[in-house]
């Protein structure tokens, strides 16, 4: 059984540059932070604030310029790419603003795809993909193509599809901004749904400050900074007016 | 299925329309090169059986000796018997034959005819199996034993010394045949007899001059009886190619115990009466060698090199030709610089087809950019995105190499169904056949397979070394 760590996710001073036609670009500026297990962390800010950075450098998909993230306790710039890869593989889920599945597979075929990449049997992976698209109710959709779907399922069958290896984490990207408000709210209960349920860690990347009202800790980020970061003893329920 | 596989297979399914002309293309090629290749092997194949009716696997001759002289001038080889004896003995296995060698020109004289050249090849009818004339034979007979292989008598025979350095002149035989002597029987190829049709038919009799070797200046003319026409499958050679039985040259030449009177005219030569000859059966001209079949047959020109060479280690003194070196002999290169066209033309194409694998997969590693970027964020190593591409190179070799395979079946099942043939000299047809080895098919599978994984292996790479942030960002908003 593995270890409980807490905080499942540690920044310490990371910063990340980006070098951008020869123009230092200044994404994250030494950012501290902490976040626990079972969180709902909203991180929202304007365009260009730095938010994505900072999810990706906490997925492992990018590497701060300096500081450490540790993720269950572990310093990961301390680790191969090798190893990078089946820690993203299985602690960790993404949700994209843009769901990302693939075309050519069905419904199914694109839950299970995680589950496969990282080695699992194909029975249990579609047995567990079968019971998360019953969950995210969308299970009617299975044999589907994704891209026939609406953006409003797609994005359903892509949080089924981050659930599929039992991820410790999920980093969602804008997991609405390509939905309309009905959909949106949809994705946002079916998220704090989640959250709750599985005691999963979510951390969601929003422009829309609405998003904030569903987490239970809200992050403001600035030119690269926190510069509020607000911690909320009850969840509100997400009201669309 | 592993899922690298599976992707690729998708991704070979979703782009089939770019893939599809690619795997045409390269099937085509892999079909042109099978025809041209099966086509090839059979002429050489072809060409091999009929070059082997003059020199078997490799023919042994006197160190003065030169390719040339394999069409019939060349002299004696002294000790033919002993040497092939020891062939035989040296070696387990080998057959040897002894040939005694003549050049005749026939038709002189006749009205309406020109005159015409043919090399005359002595067989022993009792052991014909390095040239099996018998099963060749289309029109009349093979030898019989009661053939007048013999005319039991020595031919008249004439030698006048050369004055000085000059050499002697000899000339043996009369050219008219005396009476009750039946003239000598002779197998012809039924080119020739399309050459000259009013001159040389089964059961005609014709009058042959004989250069007997060449370097002595040895003429006799004898009056032959054409007792049956062949067909080796090379039109050119049954032109020129003409068999005797090999006592018969022997008498002609006077391999034996001439026993008889001399006269001598001072200044003028040595007369030789009529007496009978005791033929000597261990003197020839050429020592023909047939090795045992290889165990296989991927490269029968390296397996004849490897025969001559060990032959040649048994009588170093002596010349060794292969039928390769006579191929090249009157072929010239010819088979050589074919092969090399087709391979070039094939290696052009192919490079083409390679390029454009290369140039598709660049593209479509740019629109599935942001793919290969998700499936990095769900675990998947470099290693995994590198094989997606690689299995995409793979399916569309083994698909092109396959369907290039059985398209060149097809083609040739209907060439052999129509029975297509081409013409060669005198209205002579070869028919055009195919000889498909498995050297052949292994190459028409491999070479799209390895050609099109290596032309994936660079987008692959590239595909694979994508940041996956980068990847993420950049690529199709829509999948």
């Amino acid at each position: 059984m593995s270890k409980s760590y807490d905080p499942i996710i540690r920044l310490e001073h990371v910063s990340k540059v980006y070098n951008e036609y020869g123009t230092k670009v200044l994404a994250l500026d030494d950012i501290s932070l902490e976040i626990s297990r079972g969180e709902f962390v909203s991180i929202v800010g304007p365009s260009g604030c730095g938010k994505s950075t900072m999810l990706h450098c906490m997925g492992l998909l990018d590497r701060p310029s300096s500081g450490t993230i540790y993720i269950e306790g572990k310093d990961t710039s301390k680790i191969s790419g090798k190893e990078i890869a089946l820690f993203r593989g299985y602690r960790l889920g993404f949700v994209f603003q843009n769901y990302n599945l693939i075309p050519r597979l069905t419904v199914l075929e694109n839950v299970m795809l995680p589950g496969l990449i990282m080695g699992k049997n194909k029975k249990d992976v579609e047995h567990r993909a079968y019971t998360l698209l019953r969950e995210t109710g969308i299970s009617h959709r299975a044999d589907h193509r994704g891209i026939h779907l609406s953006g409003g399922e797609q994005q359903k069958v892509a949080i089924a599809r981050a659930l599929i290896n039992n991820p410790v984490i999920v980093l969602a990207d804008e997991p609405t901004g390509a939905l309309d408000t009905k959909n949106s709210l949809d994705i946002m209960n079916l998220l704090s749904k989640i959250n709750r349920e599985k005691r999963v860690t979510f951390i969601v990347v929003s422009h829309d400050n609405n998003i904030s009202r569903y987490g239970n800790r809200k992050i403001l980020l600035k030119d690269g900074k926190i510069t509020e970061d607000i911690k909320k003893k009850n969840r509100r329920k997400y009201e669309h007016t | 299925m592993d899922i690298s596989r599976h992707l690729a297979w998708g991704e070979v399914k979703e782009h089939k329309r770019i893939y599809g002309i690619i795997i045409v293309v390269i099937s085509l090629t892999m079909t042109s090169f099978m025809l041209e290749n099966a086509y090839l092997n059979y002429m050489m194949q072809v060409v091999n059986d009929t070059t082997k009716i003059i020199t078997a696997d490799v023919i042994i001759a006197n160190s003065d000796y030169t390719i040339r002289d394999l069409y019939g001038t060349g002299c004696e080889l002294r000790n033919a018997g002993e040497i092939a004896d020891r062939i035989e003995r040296e070696l387990p296995g080998y057959e040897t034959s002894i040939r005694v060698t003549a050049q005749g020109t026939y038709g002189i004289g006749a009205a309406g005819e020109g005159a015409d050249a043919c090399s005359i090849q002595g067989i022993d009818p009792l052991d014909d199996s390095i040239s099996d004339i018998r099963s060749k034979i289309v029109e009349g007979r093979f030898f019989k034993e009661d053939d007048p292989i013999l005319r039991g008598h020595t031919p008249f025979y004439i030698k006048i010394r050369g004055p000085g350095s000059l050499p002697d002149f000899t000339y043996g035989t009369g050219q008219r045949l005396l009476k009750n002597e039946k003239p000598y029987p002779i197998i012809v190829g039924a080119t020739a007899a399309k050459l000259h049709p009013s001159l040389i038919k089964v059961g005609k009799t014709l009058d042959l001059t004989i250069s007997m070797s060449g370097r002595e200046t040895s003429y006799a003319g004898i009056t032959v009886k054409i007792i049956g026409l062949y067909e080796s499958g090379t039109p050119t050679l049954d032109a020129i190619v003409w068999f005797m039985h090999v006592d018969s040259l022997r008498e002609i030449k006077g391999y034996g115990n001439i026993t008889g009177r001399d006269w001598y005219i001072p200044g003028v030569g040595t007369f030789r009466g009529f007496n009978p000859i005791e033929i000597d059966r261990k003197r020839g001209d050429v020592v023909l060698v047939k090795a045992p079949e290889p165990f296989y047959q991927l490269d029968p020109i390296g397996y004849s090199e490897e025969v001559k060479k060990k032959i040649c280690s048994i009588v170093p003194n002596l010349k060794v030709f292969s039928w390769h070196d006579f191929l090249v002999y009157i072929a010239g290169s010819m088979q050589d610089v074919v092969t090399l066209m087709v391979w070039g033309s094939m290696a052009v194409t192919l490079f083409l087809c390679g390029a454009t694998i290369k140039y598709v997969m660049d593209s479509i590693i740019l629109r599935k950019t942001r793919e290969i970027g998700s499936l990095k964020a769900f675990g998947a190593r470099d290693r995994l995105i590198f094989k997606i591409f690689l299995y995409q190179g793979l399916f569309i070799g083994i698909i092109a190499g396959v369907v290039g395979i059985i398209v060149s079946v097809i083609v040739m099942n209907l060439v052999s169904w129509y029975g297509l043939s081409m013409e060669f000299i005198a209205g002579t047809q070869l028919d055009i056949g195919f000889i498909v080895n498995w050297i052949t098919i292994l190459v028409a599978l491999l070479l799209p397979i390895i050609l099109s994984v290596l032309a994936a292996a660079f987008p692959a790479k590239k595909a694979a070394g994508l940041s996956p942030v980068e990847a993420l960002r950049k690529g199709e908003l829509s999948l």
